[in-house]
């Protein structure tokens, strides 16, 4: 097994079998909290829609948000973005009282492709992933972590996972997929 | 080739032979047969000796319920599992299979004298022999009764294999591939629903693999299986075989074992031994049929002495005769069409003994156009032989009165009472269970489950009836999940209908109390001993149970329930249903702990979290402790150090010069929104509303019961944004407590909280040389002692990267704690590193902290509180906002025991000599020499060697403690009592000097 620093270096970890794993690139990433009411503002603050339907996205550029919760939302942008937003929603923020709280750092993201991506998932991830639609996402967890779990393609998903715990659901994917290949 | 392999007869493959050893000795069977039947194909009955007798034992069945033939076997280094059901383990090239229980070996065994004193071993034995003299328990009869218990031997090596677990929805899940299971999987997968259909055995067919003869629909039955198969995958359902149904949780969980590699001879690598499955199913089909009861009586275990449909499943799936002359004992129809076949294939049936007096009558003309004598209405009253049968005795009963003997020479015994439907996995999800006075056996009744029984399971009898009942389920559960479904019908031919009655132990003319007539094979209990058990009180199955020990080895019972309840309920008198069954309990069959540890084990034991400085600490020698899920550098000893020696010298180095330490693991919360200092005012003790932003202070979190939960250093950043710190280990707690009360008591407040603990990497610099090492890194902020002064907090640069700069002390000295994003954490700390060797700079750990907070009397959550200690008690009532209308405990805090004399609080403790630790946990009491039990007035809860002090310091929780400054208290330890004088805290600068360079 590959050992894992806590550099995250991107790139493959796995590769060349039914499934790939891949650590991305750092971007910018933000929780988003804001009532009802601040909601179109501070959607339009940011560049994009705040959907209202737990584990519905939308996109708009380098910009992304997965609504998870009533009032909550995960946005990753590029990484030299958040200044801007920061900015933009600094100026909204008395007329529309939220919580943009910068976790960019907080988190990395992995990328698992391929014919046996779900079957990877379902390793560790009790949910039923045939239910998460195309295009959606949700909260969840991966061997007991908690985890952002993005459906991308029918066989392409994203996994957010908290840096300190990354090692284990990483190793995790790692001999799952050598046991997929066997 | 054996005389007994039938050639072209069964699903094994007669071109491929396999070899592997038994005890030794070198065995060819063929590919596609367990251990036991090929050892049968060789005619080798004799496999095991029972646990109790040490009694020579064959196989009794041919399925996992097999209680006899268990063995050790050996799949290479590190590879061996006892107790291998011999009927389960199918053979490979060069398989490795020991027998067990025997010594010196399986043909002559030493043991064996129990058998001889068999009286003595009577039920409850252990219970009565092991009594007395009590002392003896622990050294004498534990130590015995562990040695004695159990078959087989537990393997001694590290399990080198790997296990692997998976999660799986399924609209239905059918449990048994037999026609019931098949055809519910046909009914739900053609209903367009995701099916799951598992099975225990290498394929797919279940009862249909036994009974070739019969024809589904114009096709012979295994043809039938193989288009079912075909069809089920071809509309995406996924077919486990190998898979046993291991247990039935709650809303329909369900639990498989799927053994990948047992049957492989060179697995890959990669390839996990065996894959635990917990499912999730819309419904749950189980349709796992019925499993044969033995008849009870004399000597009905000897080898050769085999269930009937079991000898026919060796024979029509294997292509193995169980022995050339064969004598049939039977209360059900079933065992006459294992004569038939028997007999068709070339096995001298010597006679079918029916205990009822009236057989059918197309039985009756089977038996004749092939020559088998009937003997109905008999009874069977003794087997003889040593390590094989040799003879059957059996006695006409008439009117209840047992006639003239008869001896029946035979080679092999074939027996059938009846069959007992599998309703384990039933068991599990607490649905109850009713008689049924025809049958003699308990169905299933009220469920608690979405799921249905199809089949055998619930007492129908024949493929024709459970085929179609299957199918029925099949398309039910399809509709119970919204689907239209009508069941389709299967017309069966040459189907083997029939009924049979149910026995206590059989009828005899010899002296029952010496009859060794078992009910359970694998623990040894005869009839007798559940007859004895009744006799000395034991008037509840629970309790039968558990004296005899009958149902309560590795099979639980699934031969002996109904034969032991039918014998109990006899012995007092009741009807059974009176009497009751025992519960089963998961898992089905006997299962490894590999499948349950799954890839929990090594490396992946555990979720070890680590910091963004981790990999440094390890690279320069940390030595680490767990904290709550995180690993963290305890303390870096330098070559030959102890850790005394190191804290020691880390300690100096820190408050002489300068120290760095890693506190990225403190829990961070950030508090946002225009009620945010409303919100911290509610849940926290101290006030917020007038810290401006740019300034920190110690906040402290009590539950409402007014006891300490949490505390830490808060920073405001600005009027509607703090930051908040908690203990390492309390950071999810806290943040779902604060959750907690924000949703469900506040929600008209505008605040949200975000968990940061892993955006920031902290590192702490403490010691005098602090200010100078950092002042030349930092951007964008003035961090003079005046301009930045102790608990302020800004948003700056520290050596070119974001920051959020705290100045505030856990050491009692000059200290600034630099957040920066996680990612650049191990950078940050490499550029202190260096810049900070022109002062000696120390890297120190958690033990060090330790000792510098307790120097200064700073106390640490958890340890010196244990949930039950109050501010007050705490010494840090200053903290609490006492013009505050309201805090989170502020009510709790009034409650009359709180506000008690005489409740433990915390002091500090210096022991007389100025030279003895106390050790943490040690108790307290006020006079050495008051009589044992002594009262105990509190207890130490932290304690060190002081380098400041010079000398061990200590705190400790003392009832009424703050009122005995300056008094002896007194700690009786092994070696003697220790004294210890009653003092404030704080132990250096209790000024507070230091802090204000």
């Amino acid at each position: 097994m590959t050992v894992l620093t806590h550099a995250f270096t991107p790139g493959p970890l796995v590769s060349g079998g039914a499934v790939s794993v891949n650590l991305m690139a750092p971007i910018g990433r933000f929780s988003v909290r804001v009532r009802e009411s601040g909601r179109d503002a501070l959607g339009a603050a940011i560049g994009l829609e705040l959907p209202t339907r737990i584990g519905a996205r939308t996109k708009n550029g380098n910009r992304e948000v997965i609504c998870l919760g009533p009032d909550e939302w995960l946005l990753q942008t590029g990484a030299g973005e958040t200044a801007d937003i920061t900015a933009a929603c600094a100026a909204i923020y008395a007329a529309t009282p939220h919580s943009l709280t910068d976790i960019s750092a907080r988190e990395i993201t992995a990328k698992i492709e391929g014919p046996a991506a779900i079957d990877l998932l379902t390793i560790g991830c009790p949910r039923d992933i045939d239910q998460i639609a195309v295009g959606d996402g949700c909260r969840t967890v991966i061997d007991g972590i908690s985890v952002i779990l993005w459906r991308d393609g029918e066989a392409s998903f994203r996994v957010d996972v908290w840096r300190s715990f990354a090692p284990h659901l990483l190793g995790l994917l790692q001999t799952g997929s050598a046991e997929l290949s066997a | 080739m054996s005389s007994f392999r039938v050639p072209g007869r069964g699903r094994i493959d007669h071109q491929s032979p396999v070899e592997f050893s038994f005890d030794g000795k070198k065995i060819t069977g063929v590919k596609g047969d367990t251990i036991a039947s090929a050892l049968l194909a060789n005619g080798i009955h004799l496999m095991g000796r029972s646990f109790k007798y040490h009694r020579p034992r064959g196989p009794v069945s041919a399925g996992s319920e097999e209680p006899n033939a268990l063995m050790g076997t050996r799949r290479g280094p590190g590879r061996f599992e006892p107790n291998t059901r011999a009927t389960v383990q199918e053979i490979w090239h060069g398989l490795e299979a020991t027998s067990q229980n025997r010594y010196p070996s399986l043909e002559f065994d030493i043991g064996a004298v129990n058998d001889r004193a068999y009286m003595l071993f009577s039920a409850g034995f252990y219970y009565k022999t092991f009594m007395w003299p009590k002392s003896f328990w622990d050294k004498v009869y534990e130590p015995f009764i562990r040695a004695a218990a159990g078959l087989g031997v537990s393997p001694t090596e590290t399990d080198p294999d790997h296990y692997a677990s998976r999660y799986l929805h399924t609209d239905v899940l059918v449990i048994g591939a037999g026609p019931a299971g098949l055809a519910s999987a046909l009914a739900s997968a053609r209903a367009g629903l995701r099916v799951t259909l598992v099975d225990e055995n290498t394929e797919a067919g279940g009862t249909l693999l036994s009974e070739p003869q019969a024809v589904i629909d114009g096709s012979q039955a295994w043809d039938w299986v193989e288009k079912a198969v075909a069809e089920l995958k071809s509309l995406g359902a996924r077919v486990m075989t190998r898979t046993t149904a291991i247990g039935y949780y709650h809303q329909n969980m369900v639990a498989l074992c799927e053994k990948l590699t047992d049957h492989l001879p060179a697995p890959a690598a990669n390839m996990p031994r065996e894959r635990m499955w917990r499912v999730r199913a819309g419904q749950v089909i189980l349709a796992q049929g019925a499993l044969e009861k033995p008849l009870v009586f004399d000597g009905n275990d000897r080898p050769g002495v085999m269930l009937a449909g079991s000898a026919q499943t060796y024979l029509n799936r294997y292509g193995v005769r169980v022995g050339n002359s064969a004598v049939i004992v039977t209360s059900h129809d079933s065992a006459w069409y294992a004569a038939f076949d028997l007999a068709d294939a070339g096995t001298k049936i010597q006679a079918i003994v029916d205990t009822r007096a009236n057989p059918d009558s197309t039985l009756l003309e089977g038996a004749k156009s092939r020559s088998i004598r009937v003997l109905a209405g008999y009874t069977a009253t003794r087997t003889e032989g040593r390590l094989r049968v040799k003879s059957v005795r059996v006695n006409p009963v008439s009117n209840g009165k047992v006639g003239a003997p008869e001896t029946l020479t035979c080679d092999c015994l074939l027996m059938s009472g009846g069959w007992t439907p599998s309703l384990h996995l039933f068991s599990h999800t607490k649905g109850s269970l009713a008689w049924d006075d025809e049958k003699q056996t308990f169905l299933p009744d009220r469920k608690t489950e979405d799921c249905e029984i199809a089949g055998a399971g619930r007492g129908l009898w024949g493929i024709g009836a459970a085929i179609n009942d299957g199918a029925e389920m099949g398309a039910l559960v399809a509709r119970h999940l919204g689907r239209d479904a009508v069941a389709a019908t299967y017309d069966v031919a040459s189907d083997r209908p029939g009924t049979g009655i149910s026995h206590k132990e059989l009828p005899t003319d010899l002296n029952p109390g010496k009859a060794r007539a078992f009910v359970d094979y694998q623990n040894d209990v005869t009839a007798k001993d559940l007859r004895l058990a009744v006799r000395e009180g034991m008037h509840s199955i629970e309790h039968v149970k558990r004296y005899t020990t009958n149902g309560m080895a590795t099979d639980q019972g699934k031969m002996s329930n109904i034969n032991g309840l039918n014998i109990a309920a006899d012995a007092l008198g009741k009807p059974q249903p009176k009497v009751g069954l025992t519960t089963f309990r998961p898992p089905y069959t006997p299962t490894t702990f590999g499948a349950f540890v799954g890839y929990h084990k090594g490396d992946h034991f555990d979720v070890t979290r680590k910091t963004p400085i981790d990999s440094w600490a390890e690279e320069n020698g940390a030595v680490f402790e767990p904290v709550s899920m995180w690993r963290r550098a305890w303390y870096f000893p330098k070559d030959g150090e102890d850790m005394d020696a190191a804290v020691s010298r880390e300690c100096r180095a820190t408050r002489a010069s300068l120290g760095m330490f890693d506190a990225s693991t403190l829990g961070k919360i950030e508090v946002v929104g225009p009620d945010a200092v409303e919100f911290m005012n509610r849940m926290y003790t101290n006030p917020w509303t007038k810290l401006a932003p740019g300034r920190t202070r110690y906040g402290l979190l009590l539950g409402d019961d007014g006891f300490i939960r949490d505390d830490g250093v808060i920073g405001r950043l600005s009027d509607d944004r703090f930051h908040v710190t908690t203990t390492t280990g309390g950071a999810a707690r806290v943040l779902n407590m604060m959750e907690d009360y924000l949703q469900t008591e506040w929600p008209d407040l505008d605040v949200w909280l975000t968990s940061t603990t892993e955006q920031w990497a902290t590192i702490a610099l403490n010691g005098p040389n602090a200010r100078k090492l950092l002042e030349p890194l930092v951007e964008g902020l003035d961090i003079s002692a005046d301009a930045f002064p102790h608990m302020s907090i800004a948003e700056c640069k520290v050596a070119g990267l974001p920051a959020r700069l705290f100045r505030v002390s856990f050491t009692g000295e000059l200290g600034f704690e630099v957040n920066v994003p996680a990612a650049h954490g191990r950078e940050l700390w490499e550029i202190l590193w260096e810049a900070g060797q022109q002062y000696d700079i120390c890297p120190y750990g958690t033990e060090t902290m330790h000792v510098l907070r307790a120097e200064k009397g700073y106390i640490i959550v958890g340890q010196d509180t244990d949930g039950t200690v109050t501010p007050y008690d705490a010494g840090i009532s200053w903290a609490i906002g006492k013009s505050k209308p309201d805090f989170v405990g502020k009510r709790g805090l009034e409650r009359p025991d709180l506000v008690a004399k005489g409740r433990k609080q915390l002091v500090g403790l210096l022991s007389r000599d100025g030279k003895t630790k106390l050790e943490e946990g040690a108790q307290i009491v006020l006079d050495p020499n008051q009589p044992i039990p002594m009262k105990m007035v509190g207890h130490v809860t932290s304690s060190y060697h002081s380098d400041a002090a010079g000398r061990p310091i200590a705190f400790g929780l003392v009832e009424g403690g703050h009122d005995k400054m300056g008094d002896t208290i007194y700690i009786p330890m092994p070696e003697g009592v220790i004294e210890a004088e009653v003092t404030g805290t704080v132990f250096y600068d209790p000024e507070g000097a230091r802090l204000k360079l």
